[in-house]
């Protein structure tokens, strides 16, 4: 009862004119720093915190932290929602956690549905928002106790599980699968060592001190790979014109919908608990979750409105549980929530074990606003879908260039290096020839993502056990990952030799 | 007009952008005297050598705010973020392309040392390479057990430690060799503990390292003691030791120093600012009387408050000797561990 007061009261606070326009500030430059490439929800925070300063400084400390946060906290969900949009519209994704987004969303846009993905993402990741709220409220504290006995090994059986899984995010082969995610981990090893401090294939080269760019990468092989496929096959030559068919989507696309979405919600809502998991990991596991559960898999990577849905109810109910380990004990579990608890302390509130109850308004006033906000998303988005949906419409002599604008400015935006765009462009043709092998792109960006976290991870959990690879199977939760990883390779393998169809070759 | 769907979001951005940088480097045009001379002539930016958001970052905005609302220097200032290899990258351009260019400026803290002496993935550039202006900030290493550890001082964790380094745990927030590695094991490598044999584990940042510590899955930490204080408050942590010289004050006011506890180890974690190499007499006395004024301001006092940092303000030449002290010290500390260049 105790906590509906403390909610009532934070609704009150949220519900004041002037938050309600913060709310609505931060939503909308959220929605268009997750639609821009380069511009991640990470550095659109940190750009806007100076800006909030100014904005609150007439207000008392107190109410002029709750403003700040609202709105900071409105561009870090707002850019969840915005992130889609690229992926769906232009095969860019501009977040690591929208990358999964592009395998059927670009599909969708392509076959004429852009306005049904567009919405489909809009509505999963309101639902997605509210879900993880309410899980927020009645389950902050004793969430918050499991995720921190989550250690380095349970942490490093999650994330293999994570690439075993990958293997069924495939194409036409397995091996093919297996290959592009060993190349991921390959190219995740260059850089400084987070753990013994050595520097790897680095040949001495400044910029590689510090690995590459995740987001380059993506952007080279999904978007760049794109736009050279369309030039030297001419695909553009017929002067078709994509057609946007109904914005809506459908009773049909709901319908298949409601269980991804729903799924997706809970699942991304406990990923993004643990620190440091996060939200790129909640879209790729509810993906891949998806389609196992699927009775048509074949329609996945094939413009499965499923695969739209999932993953982006999960990055967004991923943003709502990475909350929770910042609110109640301080630790940011993303980059993103790190920049945010920088800005509660410029203003004096220290978030950790303390903040309820040190500061219940702005704890509270925080997470009613989050309500308010995603029904402001959702409003703001619906509308927009439609003016949206029809950059597809976009004949491609016009779009294509405008496609590598916004990846050459999205990734010299975050890097600010030349280096940056040469790498840019060897991963388009990269991604290209990739492509037109039947190389699946997917795997080799979560490996580029996971390697350094599950070679960390697995380094600190060998020293802690000075060496002893037990620690593995002994604790239960990582054994329980650890066996269903190995299932998942194993199970295809041994159907195959019984001489059944597997289910991953049946696209061929 | 099918682009007009298209035009409003680099405007956006656009708009993001400057509205980011006008509330930064809102300062006004009149006022303010030079020190000397005609510099500065030309806008001037200060470079954080990270990315947006870090401890750096947030240092060089708050200075170049300061410096334009109290009208100290009437020329607009800028940050710039340059992240790469934990500021190495950015070196090795400033080093190199910059070192005569005195508007150019940058901040930085001890992994500017630390980077320049370690053997891996070391910065062949170092302070020296650049003129100290002057110090800001400092902060101090804490080692830090849970609430419920059976290690009430510095002492019985070390105590433990030398019977059997493979029963301990420690772990920090940063690479082996950095900062919190060091922190981590001065006490241990100063009561004559082999700093090789203790078991570090890192961490990606130190609420990842508290985490674990909370968790159960370290048994001590190295951090900075503004992180470690909100976790002492609400009583979740124990502080065994601070690396100052002398006894703080507030929460920490019952920490003993490593020093009192018989562990001859201090260590600083400073921030300052610094300008190219290669600086006249007329730029450098400029921002001595610039930063000197800057420190004593009420502007800054209340910056310094709003972000929880402790002021320490040193003098061009003061900052200089301090850096060449404690590069001796972390040249020691690398040198026994194995990870000196």
């Amino acid at each position: 009862m105790e906590t509906l007061q403390f909610l009532a009261d934070g609704f009150a606070s949220a519900l004041q004119w002037q938050n309600l326009l913060f709310a609505f500030v931060g939503v909308l430059i959220g929605t268009a720093v997750g639609v821009l490439p380069g511009i991640g929800p990470m550095s659109g925070v940190a750009l806007l915190i100076p800006v909030t300063a100014t904005l609150t400084s007439g207000q008392d400390p107190a109410s002029a932290a709750t403003s700040a946060i609202i709105l900071l906290a409105g561009v870090y969900y707002g850019a969840m929602y915005g992130g889609s949009t690229t992926s769906i519209l232009l095969n860019t994704p501009g977040e690591s956690s929208s990358v999964v987004t592009t395998l059927d969303g670009y599909q969708m846009a392509r076959q004429g549905r852009a306005g049904a993905a567009l919405s489909i993402a809009a509505i999963g990741s309101f639902v997605a928002g509210i879900v993880a709220l309410v899980a927020l409220v009645l389950l902050a504290k004793p969430l918050s106790e499991v995720a921190i006995k989550f250690g380095p090994a349970e942490y490093f059986s999650l994330m293999l599980l994570g690439l075993a899984a990958v293997s069924g995010l495939a194409g036409k082969s397995m091996t093919k699968a297996l290959i592009m995610t060993v190349l991921g981990l390959l190219l995740a090893t260059i850089g400084m060592d987070n753990v013994s401090g050595v520097a790897r294939f680095t040949y001495n080269v400044p910029v590689l001190y510090s690995g590459l760019e995740f987001l380059t990468v993506a952007v080279g092989l999904f978007a760049l790979g794109e736009v050279f496929k369309t030039v030297l096959h001419r695909d553009y030559g017929g002067g078709e014109i994509i057609k946007v068919g109904r914005v809506l989507p459908t009773r049909q696309d709901l319908k298949e919908s409601a269980g991804p979405i729903a799924r997706g919600s809970l699942l991304g809502f406990f990923i993004g608990v643990l620190p440091g998991a996060g939200a790129t990991l909640a879209s790729f596991f509810s993906y891949i979750m998806e389609k196992k559960l699927s009775r048509n898999p074949e329609k996945f990577g094939k413009g499965a409105i499923a695969g739209v849905a999932a993953p982006e109810s999960a990055n967004n109910a991923a943003s709502g549980g990475a909350m929770i380990p910042l609110l109640t004990l301080g630790i940011p579990g993303s980059g993103t929530t790190a920049i945010l608890m920088g800005a509660l302390i410029m203003y004096n509130v220290q978030p950790g074990p303390l903040l309820f109850e040190d500061h219940p308004g702005v704890a509270w006033g925080l997470i009613a606003s989050m309500f308010i906000g995603n029904l402001m998303l959702l409003v703001l988005n619906m509308p927009l879908v439609k003016v949206f949906a029809k950059i597809i419409e976009t004949p491609p002599k016009y779009l294509l260039p405008i496609i590598i604008a916004i990846s050459v400015f999205g990734v010299y935006a975050v890097q600010y290096t030349t280096f940056d765009l040469l790498l840019l462009i060897g991963c388009g043709i990269a991604g290209y020839f990739l492509a037109q092998n039947d190389y699946p792109l997917a795997p080799l960006v979560l490996g580029l993502v996971l390697g350094p976290m599950i070679e960390n991870n697995m380094r600190r959990a060998l020293t802690a056990s000075n060496g002893d690879f037990s620690i593995f199977l002994t604790k239960p939760i990582s054994l329980a990952f650890l066996l269903v990883a190995v299932l998942w390779l194993l199970v295809p393998l041994l159907l195959k030799l019984r001489g059944k169809k597997v289910i991953i070759n049946e696209e061929a | 007009m099918k682009f007009n769907s298209w035009k409003w979001k680099p405007v956006v951005a656009a708009l993001a952008a400057a509205a980011a940088m006008s509330a930064l480097t809102a300062c006004g045009e009149g006022g303010g005297s030079g020190g000397s001379g005609s510099y500065p002539s030309k806008p001037i930016v200060v470079v954080a050598p990270s990315g947006a958001g870090g401890g750096w970052d947030k240092t060089a905005r708050s200075l170049t705010k300061v410096l334009g609302e109290t009208k100290l220097v009437d020329k607009t200032m800028t940050v710039e973020n340059k992240p790469g290899g934990g500021g190495a990258v950015f070196m090795a351009e400033y080093a190199t392309q910059d070192k005569k260019n005195p508007y150019r400026l940058f901040v930085s803290s001890p992994p500017i040392l630390i980077n320049n002496l370690k053997k891996e993935g070391n910065s062949p550039y170092g302070y020296k390479d650049a003129t100290p202006l002057a110090q800001l900030t400092k902060d101090y290493g804490a080692i830090v057990v849970r609430a419920d550890s059976k290690h009430a001082d510095i002492q019985s964790l070390m105590a433990d430690l030398k019977a059997d380094p493979t029963k301990v745990t420690v772990a920090g927030g940063s690479a082996p060799g950095s900062m919190d590695h060091l922190i981590t094991v001065l006490p241990a490598y100063k009561a004559g503990i082999d700093p090789k044999a203790v078991k570090y584990v890192s961490y990606d940042g130190g609420g990842e390292a508290i985490a674990a510590l909370l968790g159960g899955n370290a048994d001590a930490i190295g951090t900075d003691i503004s992180s470690a204080s909100e976790y002492l408050k609400a009583g979740k942590v124990r502080v065994l030791g601070i690396t100052s010289p002398e006894r703080l004050g507030g929460d920490f006011k019952d920490v003993p120093t490593l020093k009192e506890s018989g562990i001859d180890a201090e260590f600083t974690i400073w921030r300052g600012v610094f300008g190219p190499k290669e600086m006249t007499d007329d730029q450098k006395a400029y921002w001595a009387e610039k930063l000197q004024a800057l420190n004593d301001s009420d502007a800054w006092k209340k910056e310094l408050a709003a972000n929880a940092w402790e002021p320490e303000f040193k003098g061009s030449d003061d900052f200089a000797a301090f850096l060449g002290e404690q590069e001796k010290m972390i040249q020691e500390l690398l040198t026994a561990l194995g990870m000196a260049k």
